[in-house]
């Protein structure tokens, strides 16, 4: 599972959701501070006061009052002894008793000897001396409240007098309302957060889904309508303007490609009429074989620039028939092609363009390599459409040159090999235009190896 | 074709550089050529000539080509030979759908253009054979659709088959359960591609098996029989339109 969204409207949220957390964590433990201060001034105050509000005599009589109404650790009020408030092994509370000590002064207590502690109040001996009292602490579940023991001499009094305060039950109640605040202020915040950038995503995302179609394959959809906030709309109808503006731009291609079509083949059929009137037989047969390399050089050019737009929708066809089909077309004009395996393998394909890029493989392999070998196999998952000749190969460097448009194997354009080096660039792109790829390497026991290589149906 | 009955043609197409040439290249084959520069003009040359088979460019200003071939084929049953600049599959269809009896893509050969003419007035001339009965064939879940020259099988896939493996198989479709010898069988399917057909039939017949038969060297379609030729196996019907 990654935990960091991709899109744009979980990044927003986890991140508002990540601020709301910092944020309300530094405030909790702000708030939680303030409380204990709080808490322990009251609690130092509290026994202040007991000092200061101590009856002289009845200290001096050596008697501990215990508040005889009430109950629990608020009826403990100063006890007078002899003996050390102090606990061996307790520590002494510092902090304590320099704010306790600053707040007699306060009031004009000559303080002696001042020590404070901290302490369980079960631990406590007056408690414990008091079985009435500890068995109700006990029972109240009250056995973990602690106490502040603190006790003072004063002046150059042999005795101590010893204040008991216990702390308040800790205040729970505040991390669970900064809680709640928190939870409240998120859902209110993300619940905007979404509406609010429901509103942005949904038309990008529709934008998205139909510059995709359209960079496939420039199908003339519904444009996308407009909607959300201004910044996206005005995004939407510049994208469908340009998407009009690239439709135009490619109808007037077609537009001008059929007419160079029609404006040269016509005057080459006027041509090709015109040449039987030739009395020498071979001179009529090379004139014959020029118009042909003209007209499939054209007819190379017109397919590549065509590729692409939506023509032929892809059928299922049965590929060893196909390329079946395209080897007898060469056995029917003699030519050295032979189909060696062919398994029974069905894609949906555009039937006359893989049967083109076929052709122009096979023609390649019979005019380089003297003759072709075709074969249609399944290999890990790929259907692949093999064709291979016995011929000098091409130097591994060239390879991926050969792909480009106008290059051919021999650098001298000999006339007698004919083609405008188009055809592997075209059986490429139509390789490509099915989802797949074409592939060419040297066959190690010499010759060329040209694949068509096309991925499984979905 | 004997030569005792001049056959008429009309050649209509806007392009004079191909035009005038062409024409004096069928008159040099013997055919009488009238010549039109649009459709216009050929429809007024219609009015009082009646052509065994016109030769119509499809792209020309004004009307075009395959408005003028839907009247010829409809109003005068006239048998027509597209001439084509698009080399795309779908222009053909259209043209084949719309009545048209063949179609040549140019720069096409002359004397394919001649060797179709044959063919197609051959066939003109033999109604029996129901040139026009387009319907759809079907056999053991494949479908042959005449028109597109479409053959599926069961599962729905394309099964490529050439002009000569279609014509063999529309023959043998034509003629289930029946004995046909070799001869029958070239003379039936010797049509406008002659030249392809130079071969065997039993090297098409061969091409055709490996393209139907699940095994083609125990065919269960296309059996050959011993001494006398081959015979279609099969159930055939005709598959009527909305019908799958």
């Amino acid at each position: 599972m990654r935990l960091w969204p991709r899109s744009f409207l979980g990044q927003v949220l986890l991140a508002v959701a990540l601020a709301l957390l910092v944020a309300q964590t530094i405030s909790a433990v702000l708030l939680w501070q303030a409380a204990e201060n709080r808490r322990q001034a009251a609690i130092l105050n509290t026994a202040a006061i007991r000092f200061v509000t101590a009856p002289p005599d009845r200290i001096e009589r050596g008697t501990h009052r215990i508040r005889p109404r009430g109950g629990g650790l608020r009826a403990l009020r100063i006890e007078t002894t002899a003996t050390d408030p102090i606990l061996p092994g307790e520590t002494r509370d510092r902090d304590a008793e320099h704010a306790l000590r600053e707040l007699l002064e306060a009031q004009g207590i000559r303080i002696g000897q001042l020590v404070a502690t901290r302490r369980m109040a079960t631990d406590d001996p007056l408690i414990r001396s008091r079985p009435r009292l500890l068995a109700r602490l006990q029972r109240r579940n009250n056995a973990n409240r602690s106490l502040l023991v603190a006790g003072l001499k004063r002046g150059e009094s042999p005795q101590w007098e010893v204040v008991r305060v216990p702390f308040p039950r800790p205040q729970r109640g505040v991390i669970g309302s900064i809680i709640i605040q928190t939870l409240v202020i998120y859902i209110v915040l993300v619940g905007l957060h979404f509406l609010l950038l429901r509103r942005i995503t949904r038309p990008l995302r529709a934008l998205t889904t139909r510059t995709e179609s359209f960079a496939r394959n420039q199908d003339r959809g519904e444009p996308v309508s407009p909607d959300g906030p201004d910044d996206v709309r005005r995004l939407i109808g510049a994208h469908n303007r340009m998407e009009a503006r690239i439709e135009a731009l490619l109808n007037e291609k077609d537009v001008m490609l059929g007419a160079i079509g029609h404006d040269l083949k016509t005057p080459l059929a006027a041509l090709r009429v015109r040449i039987e009137a030739v009395e020498d037989e071979a001179e009529r047969a090379r004139m014959a074989a020029g118009i042909e390399d003209i007209t499939r050089s054209l007819d190379d050019i017109l397919s590549l620039a065509r590729i692409g737009r939506a023509g032929e929708p892809p059928e299922r066809a049965d590929l060893a028939a196909l390329v079946a089909s395209v080897v007898e077309e060469f056995e029917d004009m003699n030519q050295p092609v032979t189909l060696r395996d062919a398994d029974r393998i069905a894609l949906p394909v555009q039937m006359t363009w893989l049967k083109r890029a076929l052709r122009n493989l096979i023609s390649n392999a019979v005019r380089y390599g003297g003759e072709a070998e075709v074969s249609l196999l399944r290999e890990s998952r790929q259907t692949v459409l093999r064709v291979e000749d016995k011929g000098p190969g091409i130097p591994g460097e060239r390879l991926d040159d050969m792909l480009e448009p106008f290059t051919r194997g021999e650098t001298s354009r000999n006339r007698e090999t004919g083609g405008a080096g188009l055809g592997l660039t075209l059986a490429r792109a139509i390789a490509e235009q099915h989802g797949g790829q074409l592939a060419l390497a040297n066959r190690p026991e010499g010759g060329l190896r040209a694949e068509i290589r096309l991925p499984p149906a979905d | 074709m004997n030569d005792t009955a001049p056959i008429n043609l009309l050649l209509v197409d806007d392009e004079a550089g191909l035009r005038e040439p062409l024409a004096e290249y069928l008159a040099r084959q013997g055919f009488v050529v009238r010549e039109a520069e649009s459709a216009a003009v050929a429809r007024s040359e219609l009015l009082d000539f009646t052509p065994d088979l016109i030769l119509l460019d499809i792209m020309m200003p004004g009307e075009d080509g395959l408005s003028l071939c839907r009247h010829l084929v409809e109003a005068r049953k006239l048998p027509v030979i597209l001439l084509t600049a698009k080399g795309e599959a779908t222009d053909r269809i259209i043209g084949l759908e719309i009545g048209a009896d063949d179609y040549v893509v140019k720069p096409f050969e002359p004397r394919e253009l001649v060797a179709r003419i044959r063919s197609v007035l051959r066939r003109a001339a033999r109604p029996a054979e129901q040139v026009h009965d387009d319907t759809p064939y079907g056999f053991e879940g494949w479908q042959l659709d005449p028109l597109k020259r479409k053959l599926t099988d069961p599962d729905g896939t394309v099964v490529s088959i050439s002009t000569a493996e279609f014509r063999l198989l529309r023959a043998f479709l034509d003629h289930p359960k029946q004995v046909m010898d070799r001869d029958r069988l070239l003379d039936m399917v010797q049509g406008r591609e002659a030249h392809l057909f130079d071969r065997a039939v039993d090297n098409q017949v061969s091409r055709l098996r490996r393209k139907i038969e699940r095994d083609s060297r125990n065919p269960t379609f296309v059996l050959t029989v011993r001494g006398g030729g081959y015979r279609f196996a099969a159930d055939v019907r005709r598959i009527k339109a909305g019908q799958d």
